[in-house]
């Protein structure tokens, strides 16, 4: 049977006369609330004061636990008793990689008395990634879950839609954003929400060289934690100022946003611990084992002597532009595994050098280096695949493009920041 | 009293709240942007984030202000809402901060603090968000009142 157009629109209007309430629709304080939230004149103050309070939640939940209770643990209890009862003792090759690889004092091999200092796959690897790096995650995760679940997010992402357009990205840029400073790899896999090759090209590239991960964050709040707001404010910049560079280079188009933004809710306990866990899973599974595996693989390059060479290699560069000292190789080395242990390797390398050979100018820029330099092995996987799934064969132009722009920043926003501490007379 | 008393109650109270409010913002934004401190008796205005504090505290303030027309008006509400919220999530935070602040013993001493060493955690001096945070609460009678109306 065939109905005419008539036809159909009676059936419409008898079936909306039985289904839907007509009356006079009043705004509830809700959707007020949520009217205001996308505002700029007054939704970027409630931003700033809703970050304001993701940051303090996220330093005193983490200080809690790594300075109140886990740096006494494994610095007090878990060090000195595997010192004592691990076989091999100092300068054994095995004992090296994996509980203490010592330092020299006026010409003598002394023990490490901290786990930032040991490099041992069960001190340094362990607090690195359940000391310091576990709690900042779970303080991360449960606050950014918490905004997810509530309609806060869909709601930044409108509000920030202008600031990316002028990247060429739009508002959903703001959820692998988030993401990524919780980790790189599910940051990359969101990048799907956008449209084209060309915004998920520079949202990919630009992530994983600019923004540091959870496990960073964390490491990097405990190691310079005066500092950290310059950090991110630098490497913030960086995003915005090559993001419009990129924009203006790549080929391809950047579509406008439509979004429909859910209303405002409590978010349920149920669904948090569930999503919670889901995430920490990940970082169980993938990121503590490259935690671990990144000691054992920079504690044989320098039994080897491979991360020596390279020091004496790069020290031109690494002295020269950047203004780091060369010790500063082994770190970038092991931030390839994982960016978290190359910063607790910095902090235990400038506690044995001493603040004449590494001061804090330099400690900041080897930071910033870790951040932009190469992203970690896991995020180059996704990337890959992602890649793959997005251009096929193509996939060695996009890396490759990828990695053009990564040594462009490196050296440009690396160098840069060295300018900036020779300007300031402190370099 | 009628809603709209009560209304006009509300207009006045969070407009003198308000101009407080916005005085505290402007002295912490002016102490954080010159880098200096403050204390005095039992208020301190000081730390890391101030100068983000006093930008929280000024928008609050200006949004209080802003809810002085048309104070029974829904949106003007959703102002007062979101200003009170604002002094919540920073006075909040210092509260939590404190809490957890107060329970590990220290670097030199045992696991947990000693009774002493938690009570003298929540000894002031305190930031004005904390001073600010009783009277922000005021605010929820209104809420429920729109909820009623």
């Amino acid at each position: 049977m065939k109905l005419s157009v008539d036809e159909r629109w009676d059936i419409i209007d008898k079936i909306s006369k039985e289904t839907v309430k007509f009356g006079e629709y009043r705004h509830t304080l809700k959707d007020a609330l949520a009217e205001i939230t996308v505002k700029p004149l007054t939704g970027i103050p409630i931003a700033i004061a809703v970050l304001y309070g993701f940051w303090s939640f996220f330093g005193a939940f983490a200080g809690f636990f790594t300075d109140g209770f886990l740096v006494k643990l494994f610095d007090g209890h878990w060090l000195p008793w595997l010192q004592d009862v691990f076989p091999g003792g100092l300068g054994n090759w095995f004992y090296s990689i994996m509980v203490d690889a010592g330092h020299m004092e006026s010409g003598v091999l002394v023990a490490a008395d901290n786990c930032f200092e040991s490099f041992g796959v069960l001190t340094s690897g362990l607090f690195v990634a359940i000391g310091v790096v576990l709690p900042a995650i779970i303080a991360f995760y449960l606050f950014l879950i918490i905004l997810e679940d509530s309609g806060y997010l869909p709601r930044l992402a409108v509000l920030i839609d202008t600031v990316f357009h002028k990247i060429g990205l739009h508002g959903f840029a703001v959820v692998p954003m988030i993401l990524s400073l919780g980790c790189n790899v599910p940051a990359v896999t969101a990048t799907r929400n956008l449209e084209t090759k060309k915004q998920r090209f520079m949202m990919m590239t630009l992530l994983a060289i600019f923004i540091p991960c959870g496990a960073q964050l964390g490491i990097m709040l405990d190691v310079i934690p005066e500092y950290v707001g310059f950090v991110m404010l630098y490497l913030f910049l960086g995003f915005f100022v090559f993001g419009f560079i990129l924009n203006e280079l790549i080929p391809g188009k950047s579509p406008e946003m439509i979004l429909d933004v859910p209303p405002y809710h409590m978010p349920t306990g149920r669904n948090v611990g569930r999503k919670l866990w889901a995430r920490l899973r990940g970082f169980f599974t993938v990121a503590i084992p490259f935690v671990l595996l990144g000691v054992v693989f920079v504690n044989v390059l320098y039994l080897v002597g491979v991360i020596d060479w390279l020091a004496n290699v790069f020290e031109p560069v690494l002295v020269g532009w950047f203004g780091v000292p060369k010790e500063t190789t082994a770190p970038l080395v092991a931030a390839f595994m994982r960016k978290d242990l190359a910063v607790g390797q910095l902090m235990g390398i400038q506690e044995q050098l001493g603040m004449v050979a590494f001061n804090t100018y330099q400690l900041v820029t080897s930071v910033v280096l870790v951040s932009l330099y190469f992203p970690c092995i896991a995020t180059v996987a996704m990337i890959i695949k992602e890649g793959m799934q997005d251009r096929g064969k193509g996939v060695i132009t996009f890396l490759l493009g990828s990695l053009a722009v990564l040594m462009a920043v490196v050296f440009i926003w690396g160098g840069l920041l060295h300018l900036i501490w020779i300007i300031l007379g402190v370099a | 009293m009628n809603n709209e008393s009560k209304y006009n109650i509300g207009r006045i109270y969070f407009a003198i709240f308000g101009l407080i409010v916005l005085a505290f913002g402007a002295a912490e934004l002016l102490l954080g942007v010159t880098g200096r401190s403050f204390e005095w008796g039992l208020l301190e205005m000081s730390g890391e984030f101030l100068l983000w504090q006093g930008i929280i505290l000024f928008s609050a303030g200006a949004f209080y202000l802003s809810s002085f027309k048309n104070f029974s008006d829904i949106h003007q509400q959703a102002k007062v809402v979101m200003a009170s919220a604002m002094i919540w999530i920073v006075a909040g935070m210092q509260i939590f901060g404190m809490i957890l602040e107060s329970i590990p013993g220290g670097e030199d001493g045992g696991w947990f603090n000693t009774a002493e060493g938690f009570l003298e955690t929540y000894a002031g001096p305190y930031i004005p968000e904390l001073f600010l945070l009783p009277f922000s609460l005021v605010v929820i009678y209104y809420i429920r009142l729109n909820r009623q109306k």
